[in-house]
C-alpha cells in the first residue's frame, strides 16, 4: 500500500446476469463484486465460458444486469435506460476481441474513427473532425496514409489499432478490453500491449482487461480476478496472486501455462481433470468441486463458498484454504 | 483553407485527398468488369433499355405496332421484316422492341415495390425476432405455399387486366422472397461484433440498423433483385400467355407468344422471336446477377 | 537407409492467384529424425500450414503449386507418388491433426464410426472389429468407451480434439502432423491434450511435426525447433540450442515479445513493423526491414543456412562477422 488511495472509479456489487435457456437459467455471471481505482487495471482471467466477457459487457450495460449494482463515479447506473446511458458512452468504452468482425467492413478508417466523435457531437465541422481523426491515428500509431483504407485491406494489428482509436475518440475514463490481443501474432501482440500501457500512462485510463492468457494479464494488471463458472474464485494484487495462488483452480491455471524455457528446473505440471461444467441449473455447492483435487468431504456437503479475505487484499472462495 | 488550422500548421482537408484510395463501390465495379458474362449481360440490357425508349420515336404506334397490314400477313423473315410478320401483318421486330418497355417496366417496377416492402419487413423480422419475426415469416410461408402464378391470376382477376394490376400481382412474390433474404442477412450481421461496438458507442437502434446493418446486407439483396426481375418478366409473360396479363393488342412478349401458338406450324417465327427475346433478357439478367454476386460477395478478398 | 522419417529439401510452393503470385514457401529444408518431435514455429502467413499440406501432397491446386523440391517420407518422394500411393500413404503412414476440433469431425457420424472408418479403410478388417478397436483407441485418449456411440455435438472442445487424435493414431502412422492442435483450447485443457499427445508419441515410437505459434508449447513438447519466416527456415536446432543459444534476430524478437511470467512491468520489446506481403517479398533477407541488426548487405542476398556448431543452423548474414553476437546473448 505504498501508493496513495486513489478515487474509486467503478464499484460493482454482487452483479448477476442470467440468460434464460430452455433448460433453465444460465448463470453467466453470479454475484461478482469488485472496485477499481482511477488509473488502475483490473485483469479478469478465466477460461471460455466462465462469464468474463459477459461481466465486461454487463458493466458497461451492453447487457442488462439481472441483479446487483454498478456504481460509476458514485452514481448508480444499474437502472439507467438505454437513452440515459447514451451520455455515459463517452466515459466508458470497449475494445473488442476480434479485429475482423468488430469493424464495419463498409466504412473507411476515417469514418470508423470519427463515428463516435460525430455521434456525440464532440467536435463540429468536417475539418476539425478530420484533424482529430488524424491525431488519433498518430496516437495509436496508425500511419496517416491508411485514412481512406477499408478494414479488409489492413492486417489484424492495424485493425486493432483502429478499434483502440475508436475507443479513445470520446476521451473515455474507463475502457473495457475484451481479449484485445488474443487474435494477434506474438510480435504484434507486444506492440498493442505496449501501446495500451503507454496510453494508460499518458492519459490516465482505467482498464478492465479481460483475457484467458495469464502471462499477458500479469504483465498488464494491477489487480487480478480469477473467474470460474460465473463466480470470482480468487482476487488479489497481481504479484501476490502469482507468488501465492491460494485457490486450487488458480494453481492449476498457473501451472498449465506452457513456459517458453528449455532446461533449468521446471516445476512439474499440476493437471486438473475434466472440463468446465455447464452453467445451467447449478447446485448450491462449490462449482469447482468435481475437478478439484483438494476436494474434501466437507466441500460436498457445504454450500457455495464466499470470498474471504485471507491476507489484506487477497480474497479467495474456497473451504479448504486457511 | 488554412485560416482555421492555427494550432496544427499546414493542416488542410487537402491532406486527406492525397491518400485517396479506391472506394468500395469502385472496387465492386472493377471486379464486375472483370467478369465477361456480366459484361455481356449488362451490354445487352443497356441496348434493350435504349431500344425500349427509342422505339417510341422509331416506330409509329398506331400503324406499325397495333395497326393491321394486310399486305404482309404471315410474312416470313426477310430483309424488310427481319423477324417476319404476324397474323395481322405487324412487324415482329417492331413489336418486340416496343414490347421491351412492358417487360422491363413490369419486371423492374414490381421488384422495386417488392424491395421496399421486403427490406422493411425483413429487417424488422430479422432484427427484433420474436413475435414480429413469427408473424412476418408465417405470413411469408403461406405465400410460399401458393404458386406465384396462382396468386397473380387471382389478383388480376379481381382487379381486372391492366399493366398496373399485373405490376401489383407480381410485386407480392418479389416482396416475399426479398423479405426472406433480408431477414437472413440481417440476422447474420446482427450477431457481429461491430454492431455491439456501435451500441457501445451510444448509437440509437434506428441508426444502428440504417447505418450498419442494412448497408452490410445489400449485396445478397442486390443479387436477389436482379434474379427477381428476370423471374417476374417470365411471370408477366406467362400471365399474358394465359390471357390475364397485358390486354391485347399491346405488344407484350408473352401475349405475342400466345398469339403465335395457333400458327406454330405455318409461321413459327411468331413464336420463336418473342420466345428468344424473353429467354435472352432473362439470361442477361441472370448473368449480371451472378457477376454481381461474385463482385460483391467474396468478403472483399484480396 | 535414412535415419530421418521426413526430409524436405528445397521446397518451393507458390499460390498463383488472379492478383499475383503468393510466395508461400521459398526453399524450405527440414528433416525429422525418427521418434523425434520437431516444432515448427512462426507467425500467421509464414507458410507453416502449407508445409504440412505439402507433406501430404494436399496443397489445394489450383491456386497452389509445388514448384520444386523433394519431400522424402521414409526415403520415398511424396511428390513423385501416384494417386493410389498417396491415398495409401495418407492416414496410414502420415496422419494430420487440424487446428479446429469443431469442424474436423463429421457431425452426422458417431465418434466411434469415424474412428472405425479409418481403421477399416487402411487395415482391411471387418466393421465390427474396427469398431472394437475404435473403442480401445477412445479409452487410450481418455474418453469412456460408451461415448463411441455419441455424436460430435455431444462432445466438448477438448474431447473432440481427443477424438481427432484417436482418429489420427488409428492406423499407427509413423509421422503425425499436428497443425496448432491446442490453439482453440483453454489452457487447462491444452495442458491435458499436450501431455496426452506427448505420452502417446513416446509410447508408440512415432515422430511428429508440431506446428504452433506458441513458444511455450514448443518448449514443453519438442526435441527440435525450426523457426520459420516468410516461407523459409531462419533457425533450426535442438530445443536447447534455439531457446538457450538463440542465434537469429527474428527468434530473439519472438522471445522479447513474450510477456515474462517471472518479471512483471518491464516494457515488452516488440518486433517493429509487420510480416512482409508474400506477394511482394523484399529483396535479400525477408526479415531485414524489421531487423534491428540489419546492414546493407542483408538487403542484397538471401542468407543461406549455416551451421553454428553441431545441429544448430541459422540463416543470417550477420554471422559473416565472426564477432557478431545477439544482444540477448551478449548480456550473458
Amino acid at each position: 500500500m505504498a501508493e496513495k488511495q486513489n478515487k474509486v472509479l467503478l464499484e460493482v456489487d454482487h452483479l448477476t446476469k442470467y440468460f434464460n435457456t430452455p433448460r433453465g437459467p444460465l448463470h453467466a455471471v453470479d454475484g461478482v463484486s469488485f472496485t477499481i481505482e482511477e488509473g488502475k487495471t483490473l485483469g479478469i482471467v478465466g477460461e471460455s465460458g466462465c462469464g468474463k466477457s459477459t461481466t465486461g459487457r454487463t458493466i458497461i450495460k451492453l447487457l442488462e444486469p439481472t441483479g446487483g449494482k454498478i456504481l460509476f463515479e458514485g452514481q448508480d447506473i444499474t437502472g439507467y435506460s438505454r437513452s440515459r446511458m447514451r451520455k455515459l458512452r463517452t466515459e466508458m468504452t470497449m475494445i473488442f476481441q476480434d479485429p475482423f468482425s468488430s469493424l464495419d467492413p463498409r466504412q473507411s478508417v476515417m469514418q470508423l474513427i470519427s463515428e463516435p466523435i460525430r455521434e456525440h457531437h464532440l467536435l463540429h465541422g468536417k475539418e476539425a473532425i478530420a484533424r482529430r481523426t488524424l491525431e488519433l491515428m498518430d496516437i495509436v500509431g496508425l500511419a496517416r496514409r491508411f485514412v481512406n483504407s477499408y478494414p479488409h485491406e489492413l492486417d489484424g494489428g492495424r485493425r486493432q489499432r483502429i478499434g483502440i482509436a475508436r475507443a479513445l475518440a470520446v476521451n473515455p475514463k474507463l475502457v473495457v478490453c475484451d481479449e484485445p490481443v488474443s487474435a494477434l501474432d506474438v510480435s504484434i501482440q507486444a506492440q498493442i500491449l505496449n501501446l495500451l500501457k503507454q496510453l494508460q500512462k499518458d492519459i490516465g485510463l482505467t482498464y478492465i482487461f479481460i483475457t484467458h492468457d495469464l502471462s499477458v494479464v500479469k504483465y498488464f494488471s494491477d489487480d487480478i480476478a480469477v473467474m470460474y463458472l460465473g463466480q470470482m474464485v480468487e482476487k488479489a494484487n497481481s504479484d501476490e496472486l502469482f507468488a501465492r495462488p491460494l485457490h486450487p483452480y488458480t494453481q492449476a491455471l498457473l501451472s498449465a501455462i506452457p513456459i517458453p524455457v528449455v532446461g533449468g528446473d521446471k516445476k512439474p505440471r499440476k493437471l486438473i481433470r475434466g472440463e468446465i461444467t455447464s452453467p445451467v441449473n447449478l447446485p448450491d455447492q462449490c462449482r469447482f468441486l468435481k475437478r478439484c483435487d483438494e476436494c474434501q468431504k466437507q466441500c460436498e456437503s457445504a454450500k457455495n463458498p464466499e470470498l474471504r479475505e485471507m491476507t489484506p487484499g487477497h480474497f479467495v472462495a474456497c473451504h479448504c484454504v486457511n | 483553407m488554412s485560416q482555421k488550422s492555427t494550432n496544427n500548421e499546414g493542416f488542410s482537408m487537402e491532406i486527406l485527398k492525397q491518400y485517396r484510395g479506391r472506394s468500395l463501390a469502385q472496387e465492386t465495379v472493377r471486379r464486375l468488369f472483370k467478369n465477361r458474362g456480366a459484361i455481356v449481360g449488362m451490354i445487352f440490357l443497356i441496348v434493350l433499355i435504349v431500344v425500349a425508349i427509342l422505339s417510341e420515336f422509331i416506330f409509329d404506334y398506331n400503324t406499325q405496332i397495333i395497326g393491321m397490314n394486310p399486305l404482309a400477313l404471315y410474312a416470313a423473315p426477310s430483309a424488310e421484316h427481319p423477324f417476319g410478320c404476324d397474323n395481322m401483318g405487324r412487324d415482329i421486330l417492331a413489336r418486340i422492341c416496343y414490347g421491351a418497355r412492358y417487360s422491363l417496366l413490369i419486371g423492374i417496377g414490381s421488384v422495386a415495390i417488392g424491395l421496399c416492402i421486403g427490406i422493411i419487413l425483413g429487417s424488422l423480422a430479422g432484427f427484433y425476432g420474436g413475435v414480429i419475426d413469427n408473424l412476418v415469416m408465417r405470413a411469408n410461408d403461406i405465400l410460399y405455399a401458393i404458386p406465384n402464378i396462382m396468386i397473380a391470376v387471382v389478383v388480376v382477376s379481381i382487379l381486372g387486366t391492366s399493366p398496373a394490376s399485373l405490376l401489383f400481382s407480381l410485386c407480392i412474390s418479389a416482396a416475399s422472397s426479398l423479405t426472406r433474404i433480408t431477414r437472413a442477412a440481417v440476422m447474420q450481421i446482427r450477431g457481429q461484433e461491430f454492431i455491439e461496438s456501435a451500441y457501445a458507442m451510444g448509437l440509437p437502434t434506428w441508426k444502428v440498423i440504417l447505418r450498419h446493418i442494412i448497408p452490410n446486407c445489400l449485396s445478397p439483396i442486390i443479387v436477389q433483385c436482379t434474379l427477381a426481375v428476370g423471374n417476374n418478366i417470365i411471370s408477366a409473360s406467362s400471365l399474358s400467355f394465359l390471357g390475364v396479363g397485358i390486354p391485347v393488342p399491346l405488344p407484350e412478349w408473352g401475349a405475342m407468344l400466345s398469339d403465335g401458338r395457333a400458327y406454330i406450324r405455318s409461321a413459327p417465327w411468331m413464336c420463336i422471336f418473342p420466345g428468344l427475346a424473353i429467354m435472352i433478357t432473362v439470361l442477361a439478367l441472370n448473368l449480371m446477377g451472378d457477376g454481381l454476386r461474385d463482385a460483391l460477395d467474396p468478403k472483399l478478398k484480396k | 537407409m535414412s535415419d530421418n522419417i521426413l526430409e524436405i529439401k528445397d521446397l518451393v510452393v507458390h499460390f498463383e492467384t488472379d492478383d499475383g503470385v503468393v510466395h508461400a514457401i521459398n526453399g524450405l529444408d527440414i528433416s525429422i529424425p525418427r521418434e523425434k518431435t520437431l516444432g515448427l514455429v512462426g507467425e500467421t502467413g509464414a507458410g507453416k500450414t502449407t508445409t504440412a499440406l505439402s507433406v501430404l501432397n494436399l496443397v489445394p491446386n489450383p491456386p497452389g503449386k509445388i514448384k520444386s523440391g523433394s519431400i522424402l517420407l521414409d526415403g520415398k518422394d511424396v511428390l513423385q507418388m501416384s494417386d493410389s500411393e498417396l491415398e495409401a500413404m495418407r492416414g496410414n503412414d502420415v496422419a494430420m491433426i487440424f487446428q479446429d476440433p469443431m469442424t474436423a469431425l463429421n457431425p452426422v457420424m458417431t465418434i466411434g464410426d469415424q474412428i472405425a472408418e479409418s481403421i477399416e479403410l487402411h487395415q482391411h478388417i471387418s466393421a465390427k472389429e474396427s469398431f472394437e478397436k475404435a473403442k480401445e483407441l477412445l479409452k487410450m485418449v481418455g474418453i469412456a468407451e460408451n461415448r463411441a456411440y455419441d455424436y460430435p455435438h455431444q462432445f466438448s472442445g477438448g474431447m473432440r480434439q481427443r477424438a481427432v487424435i484417436a482418429i489420427a493414431l488409428a492406423c499407427e502412422p509413423k509421422l503425425l502432423l499436428a497443425d496448432e492442435p491446442t490453439t482453440a483450447l483453454d489452457v487447462t485443457i491444452q495442458a491435458q491434450v499436450l501431455t496426452l499427445m506427448k505420452d502417446l508419441i513416446d509410447r508408440r515410437h512415432m515422430s511428429m511435426l508440431l506446428i504452433t505459434h506458441d513458444l511455450g508449447v514448443v518448449a514443453e513438447t519438442c526435441d527440435d525447433v525450426a523457426v520459420m519466416y516468410a516461407g523459409r527456415i531462419v533457425e533450426i536446432g535442438t530445443a536447447d540450442e534455439v531457446f538457450n543459444a538463440t542465434r537469429h534476430p527474428y527468434t530473439e524478437g519472438l522471445f522479447n515479445s513474450l510477456p515474462n511470467l517471472h518479471e512483471r512491468g518491464e516494457e515488452l520489446i516488440p518486433i517493429k513493423g509487420l510480416m512482409p506481403d508474400p506477394m511482394d517479398l523484399p529483396q535479400g533477407c525477408a526479415f531485414a526491414p524489421r531487423c534491428s541488426y540489419a546492414t546493407e548487405a542483408c538487403t542484397k542476398a538471401v542468407p543461406e543456412l549455416r551451421t553454428m556448431g553441431g545441429t544448430h543452423y541459422v540463416a543470417c548474414s550477420a554471422y559473416d562477422n565472426p564477432s557478431f553476437c545477439l544482444r540477448r546473448n551478449a548480456n550473458g
